[in-house]
């Protein structure tokens, strides 16, 4: 086991076609100093209204936090769940995509659900083969806990209200506990550190960028006329 | 005597007043902590895990090869798009890593039918997987859809003729074609990977296809120059059930 604590950077070789998903998390929010600067005024509101399950019931800042969660917790649950489907994992990995698969999975259909007609699309993933191995599986898993760790914790403070801040700090410890369990599946220390440094989105977007993980949709329907035999 | 007492009481009487105000578990100011604004569902695994097939985008023009080296004999070469300049796809049976290059042992869309060769992991796209399964029975003249096992679609079809017989064997679902405009093949018409055995000189290589028709009352039968008719509300209701990537089985 070494003592590395850092979060990982995926430096697989894929191609992002379109930067769908680097698009969509560099969306930058409006500050909570921000919001109140400007007067908006529409914090109470979002607490009042935060049983809603309708994103008009939040923040403009808020929405875009929660649509930078969803693509994240998108990316998760996708990877894990084509891990599952693609049945190539074996053992403690195979577990783990399974345990993990469903809470990500529940992370999306709450965020989908509080976000309504406002959430993002799901992109589409090309993991370029690592839910098929079981090592690449687990440093990757490693990645993008650590990366969503990170990622609630900058966001966290910028959290307009109340009841959404508490449903985010109950999801990154889920997320902690995720990546503290990779880590050690994968051999490294699963808390080296005596303090979890935020990322800020700008720097979410670098790392996620940086592997290329969405891929074009496939054209499968075509509008010509058919040369089947008939 | 009674002074100092009553004196050691008192300080008694406030220092534990201090230790409970202090105290963080006796705190009685603390508001409860607020409701979680977000509804979060039980985690549920998933009920059916493996995957009836895998299938994958040929992401480049790749030579595909009877062994997983590169140095093995050519089978075919595999372009990105299909005829009908839809994206060419293959059906993943299985992946082995040789010497450090994982390779992909696919279904290949060409004839002969039912052939498969190995093709480098990464000259193809994501995996894709579908818990989906077309069968056509051509001596009972019927098209089936399964759905982990369960059957969830039937229905009669017009298959080839004698002279043009649709092929046997293992197959997929390529691509779908919608708008065209031609009742001939009514109103969707699917790809597959079967190509017909006889007419090979047939315009895009006569790959044989499943749609509907304007010629009902001919099906059931043995009607067509090898491609899988079935009526119009037949196609339609498959349509809506029949992923890209299903495997196909001509019995």
């Amino acid at each position: 086991m070494n003592t590395h604590d850092a979060p990982f950077e995926p430096d697989l070789r894929i191609v992002d076609a379109d930067g769908a998903l680097a698009e969509t998390l560099s969306r930058t929010p409006m500050t909570r100093t921000g919001m109140l600067k400007a007067g908006a005024g529409v914090g109470a509101a979002a607490v009042a209204l935060i049983a809603a399950d309708r994103a008009d019931a939040f923040a403009t800042s808020d929405v875009s936090i929660l649509n930078y969660a969803l693509t994240l917790e998108y990316l998760q649950a996708s990877f894990y769940t084509e891990a599952e489907r693609v049945g190539a994992l074996r053992g403690r990995a195979q577990h783990a995509a399974r345990v993990l698969g469903a809470v990500e999975r529940a992370h999306v259909a709450a965020l989908q659900k509080a976000l309504g007609a406002a959430a993002v699309a799901r992109p589409r993933f090309d993991f370029q083969g690592t839910t098929e191995d079981g090592q690449k599986f687990l440093k990757t898993a490693v990645a993008f806990e650590d990366l969503a760790v990170a990622a609630y914790k900058g966001q966290a403070p910028l959290i307009k209200s109340d009841g959404l801040l508490a449903a985010a700090i109950s999801i990154h410890s889920v997320e902690a506990r995720h990546a503290a369990w990779m880590r050690h599946l994968f051999g490294i220390i699963p808390a080296a550190s005596a303090f979890d440094r935020p990322e800020s989105r700008a720097r979410i977007v670098r790392v996620v960028a940086s592997t290329h993980f969405i891929a074009a949709r496939p054209k499968t329907t075509g509008k010509g006329a058919p040369h089947y035999t008939g | 005597m009674a002074l100092v007492f009553g004196a050691a009481l008192t300080t008694a009487v406030l220092a534990f007043g201090l230790v409970r105000r202090h105290h963080p578990f006796a705190e009685p100011t603390l508001p409860a902590p607020p409701k979680a604004g977000l509804d979060v569902p039980k985690p549920r695994v998933l009920t059916f895990t493996r995957a009836i097939a895998h299938w994958s985008t040929v992401l480049r023009p790749v030579n595909a090869r009877a062994e997983p080296d590169e140095s093995a004999r050519v089978v075919t070469r595999l372009m990105q798009t299909t005829p009908e300049e839809t994206t060419n796809l293959v059906i993943v049976l299985r992946t082995v890593v040789v010497a450090g290059t994982a390779w992909s042992n696919v279904r290949l869309p060409i004839l002969p039918n039912n052939s498969t060769a190995w093709v480098p992991r990464a000259s193809l796209g994501p995996t894709n997987v579908v818990d989906t399964h077309l069968v056509v029975d051509r001596a009972a003249l019927r098209a089936t859809l399964y759905r982990h096992g369960r059957a969830v679609f039937s229905a009669a079809v017009g298959i080839g003729t004698p002279r043009a017989p649709t092929p046997a064997g293992e197959f997929y679902i390529r691509d779908r074609l919608t708008s065209y405009h031609d009742p001939f093949y009514g109103p969707i018409a699917f790809g597959t990977s079967a190509r017909s055995p006889v007419l090979t000189d047939w315009p895009a290589g006569g790959y044989v296809g499943i749609h509907g028709t304007d010629q009902p009352s001919l099906l059931p039968g043995r009607v067509s120059h090898g491609c899988i008719r079935m009526k119009n509300a037949d196609i339609l209701k498959l349509a809506k059930l029949l992923p890209i990537g299903t495997p196909l089985t001509i019995t």
